[in-house]
C-alpha cells in the first residue's frame, strides 16, 4: 500500500477513462493522455500508477476495461438493430458502430439512449449517390434501416395506450356532420409516421422472424408504426392516408384536415365509405384515443 | 447494544435476476421463487412491456432494485433526475431495498457504462461517504452497495477493499450487497485472501449476496455472469452465510441466458451450502487459478465482466 499524496480523484477517474475508451486502444489512449492531460503518466511508467499482477502487465490489465467497454457497448447496438447488422454484416456494423461511438459516445444513465443519434450520424457520414438518376441506393435503404429501427425501439418502451379505454369507433357513425367537422381526434402518443425509400419494415420483420431476406428495390414505404399489448405494431399505408394522418396528428380537426388535403391532392377521390371505414380501423388499431367535439 | 443483521431487512430467501427472455415465462407460470431483482435503469423510463411485467410480478413477488449507473463513487455531480426516478419507481414496487456498486461508471459527463474501480484510501472513502449520504437523503431510504470485480488496482490504494468496504459501511451508514463471486473473481486477479476478505466485512451490514458464473481467461477471471457458479464460489457463500446468519441470495445470468428453471435451479443449490461446517476448500487452493495453459476464451463479447442487460424491442 502506498503512503504519498494520491493524485487527485478527478484527475485519476479523467485520466482512466480517457484511457480505457482511447478507439486505438490502451497504449495509445495512454500515449495521448500524457501529451494533453495533467498526469504525464507515459506507458513506461504506468506501474507507478495501476499495479501489475502476477500474470498481467499493468496495460494488460487496463485492456480488460477497454476491450470491454467497447464490446459491450456494441452488443447493445447490435441488439438495436437486428435488421441492420444483418444487411451490413456483423463485421462491417462492428467498424460502423465503433466510429459511431467515438462521435456519440454514451452520456445517459440508460443504455436505450446509446443508439438515439445512428440514423443521424449514417446520414452525415454516407458516402455520396453515385446513382445517375439520384435513386435511392444501398446508403439510403441502411439510413432508413436504422430510422426504422430505432423507431421501433422508442415506441416499444414509450408511452402506450394498454391502460386506457379503447376509442369506440361508433363514435364516428353516430356523430352528427357538423360535429364531425369539427372535431379533432387525439392521437395515441405510440404512433408514429414515416416515409421510407424502401419497405425496410418487411426486411425487418424477415430478420425478426430468422429469415435471410434480399435487400428490397427501392419503393416508397408509408407507415403508421404503433403498439398494441405491448408488441409494436406496423401498418403499410397509401400516400391519402399518410397525408390525412399526419394532419390530424397535428391537430387538424377533421374538416380542416379533409380540406386541406383535398387542396394538397387534387386528384385525390375518397368516397364518403372510404373515409369512414378508414376511421374505423385507425380507431380499433389505436391509432387515436380521444375525440375532442 | 447488539448490531441489528442485515441491516434490519428481511431474509427473502432465494432470488433470480428478471430478465427479458424469461418474460413470457413468467408471466405464463407464475413460479414459485422467492423474489426478484430488477435493474433499475431498464425500468425507470420504461412505459412499455417492461414495466408492465414488473407491475404484474410485484404484485406477487418481493422486488429488489439493483442498479448499474448511480456512479456512487464518481467525482461528477450525482444525477438528481435519475434519483429522483429510482425513488419513484422504488415507491411504485414497494422495492424491499435499492442497491448499486462501489464504483464509478464516467466522468466528464459520460457513462462508461462499466463499474470501474476507485483507489482505496482516505480521499476516495470520504468522498464516497459523503455522496452516500446525500444518496440516502434523497431516496429517503438506506442505500445497498455491492462490491464490484475489478481488473486493476492503484499503486495510490492506502486500504484493502475489504476495509474500504467495511468502513463505508459503518461511516455512511448503509447496508452491503456481498458479491461472493465478485470477491471470488478479485482475489484471484489481485492475489488477496478471498476467505479474509469475507472476514473484514462487518456482518450485520450484509443485506443481501450475489452469486453468478465467470470465466477463466488464463491469465486473470472475468465476471461474465454467463454460467453456473464454480465449487469455490460456493464455498465463499457457505462462509459468508455461516458468517452473517443468512441474507437474501440472489443469482446473476446475463449472457447465454438459459430457460428459467435452469436459473432458478442454480440459485437453489444453495441451500447445500447453508450448513454451518466449513468444507475442506477452504484449507485448499482454489480449482480455477489463472494458468498458462488454460482454455483461453477469445471471443470478445463472450467475455464482457457483467454484461449490459439493455431492453430489445418486441415487433409484430
Amino acid at each position: 500500500m502506498a503512503n504519498r499524496v494520491p493524485q487527485p480523484l478527478d484527475v485519476i477517474q479523467r485520466w482512466m477513462q480517457s484511457v480505457i475508451v482511447h478507439p486505438a486502444g490502451v497504449a495509445a489512449g495512454i500515449k495521448s493522455a500524457s501529451k494533453t492531460g495533467e498526469m504525464e503518466q507515459g506507458a513506461d511508467r504506468l506501474e507507478e500508477l495501476i499495479c501489475r499482477s502476477r500474470a498481467q502487465t499493468s496495460i494488460e490489465r487496463l485492456e480488460v476495461y477497454s476491450n470491454a467497454y467497447k464490446a459491450r457497448l456494441i452488443d447493445v447496438l447490435i441488439g438495436d438493430y437486428p435488421a441492420f447488422v444483418h444487411a451490413l454484416g456483423e463485421e462491417a456494423f462492428v467498424g460502423l458502430a465503433s466510429g459511431y461511438l467515438e462521435v456519440h459516445p454514451p452520456v445517459s444513465y440508460t443504455l436505450g439512449e446509446l443508439g438515439r443519434s445512428f440514423a443521424d450520424y449514417l446520414i452525415q457520414t454516407r458516402p455520396p449517390n453515385e446513382s445517375e438518376d439520384g435513386s435511392p441506393d444501398w446508403a439510403d435503404f441502411l439510413i432508413d434501416l436504422a430510422r426504422l429501427e430505432r423507431c421501433y425501439s422508442e415506441v416499444f418502451d414509450g408511452p402506450g395506450i394498454e391502460e386506457l379505454p379503447p376509442l369506440d369507433s361508433d363514435r364516428f357513425r353516430h356523430l352528427p356532420p357538423e360535429q364531425w367537422i369539427t372535431s379533432r381526434l387525439v392521437a395515441a402518443p405510440c404512433l408514429r409516421l414515416a416515409v421510407y425509400r424502401f419497405p425496410v419494415h418487411e426486411y425487418a420483420s424477415a430478420v425478426r422472424h430468422q429469415q435471410d431476406p434480399e435487400s428490397p428495390i427501392a419503393e416508397v414505404t408509408r407507415l403508421a408504426i404503433h403498439r398494441r399489448e405491448y408488441v409494436v405494431r406496423r401498418t403499410t399505408i397509401d400516400a391519402i392516408q399518410f397525408d390525412l394522418l399526419t394532419r390530424l396528428v397535428e391537430g387538424a380537426s377533421i374538416g380542416q384536415a379533409l380540406e386541406q388535403l383535398i387542396e394538397g391532392n387534387s386528384q385525390a377521390v375518397v368516397t364518403a365509405d372510404e373515409l369512414s371505414a378508414w376511421f374505423r380501423d385507425w380507431a380499433a388499431a389505436g391509432f387515436f384515443i380521444g375525440l375532442a367535439t | 447494544m447488539m448490531p441489528i443483521p442485515r441491516c434490519g431487512h428481511p431474509n427473502l430467501g432465494l432470488g433470480v435476476g428478471l430478465r427479458t427472455v424469461h418474460f413470457p415465462y413468467l408471466l405464463r407460470h407464475q413460479p414459485e421463487v422467492d423474489w426478484f431483482e430488477v435493474i433499475s435503469e431498464n425500468f425507470i423510463d420504461s412505459h412499455g412491456r417492461p414495466r408492465y411485467v414488473l407491475d404484474q410480478l410485484a404484485e406477487r413477488y418481493p422486488i429488489v432494485m439493483h442498479g448499474v449507473s448511480l456512479s456512487i463513487g464518481s467525482t461528477d455531480p450525482l444525477n438528481l433526475d435519475y434519483l429522483r426516478k429510482l425513488k419513484s419507481l422504488a415507491d411504485a414496487v414497494q422495492a424491499k431495498w435499492v442497491s448499486d456498486h462501489v464504483c464509478w461508471t464516467g466522468v466528464a459527463s459520460r457513462n462508461s457504462h462499466d463499474l470501474l474501480p476507485l483507489p482505496y484510501h482516505e480521499q476516495s472513502l470520504q468522498h464516497v461517504v459523503e455522496r452516500i449520504r446525500i444518496v440516502q437523503d434523497v431516496l429517503q431510504r438506506q442505500l445497498v452497495l455491492e462490491n464490484p470485480s475489478s481488473y486493476v488496482t492503484f499503486t495510490a490504494s492506502t486500504m484493502s477493499e475489504a476495509e474500504f468496504v467495511a468502513r463505508m459501511a459503518e461511516e455512511a451508514d448503509c447496508g452491503l450487497l456481498l458479491d461472493v463471486n465478485n470477491i471470488y473473481v478479485s482475489s484471484i486477479n489481485h492475489d488477496f485472501d478471498a476467505f479474509e476478505y469475507l472476514d473484514a466485512i462487518p456482518a450485520h451490514r450484509v443485506v443481501q449476496f450475489h452469486l453468478a458464473g465467470h470465466t477463466n481467461l488464463g491469465t486473470h477471471l472475468i465476471d461474465t455472469h454467463d454460467n453456473h457458479v464454480t465449487d469455490p464460489v460456493w464455498e465463499l457463500y457457505r462462509k459468508a452465510h455461516l458468517l452473517t446468519g443468512g441474507a437474501s441470495t440472489l443469482l446473476e445470468w446475463d449472457a447465454k441466458i438459459p430457460p428459467f428453471p435452469i436459473v432458478h435451479a442454480e440459485v437453489m443449490k444453495a441451500r447445500n451450502y447453508m450448513s454451518s461446517a466449513l468444507s475442506s476448500f477452504a484449507s485448499q487452493p482454489a480449482n480455477d487459478q489463472p494458468q498458462a495453459n488454460s482454455t483461453v476464451l477469445t471471443s470478445i463479447s463472450s467475455t464482457v465482466p457483467h454484461p449490459a442487460t439493455a431492453i430489445f424491442a418486441e415487433v409484430e
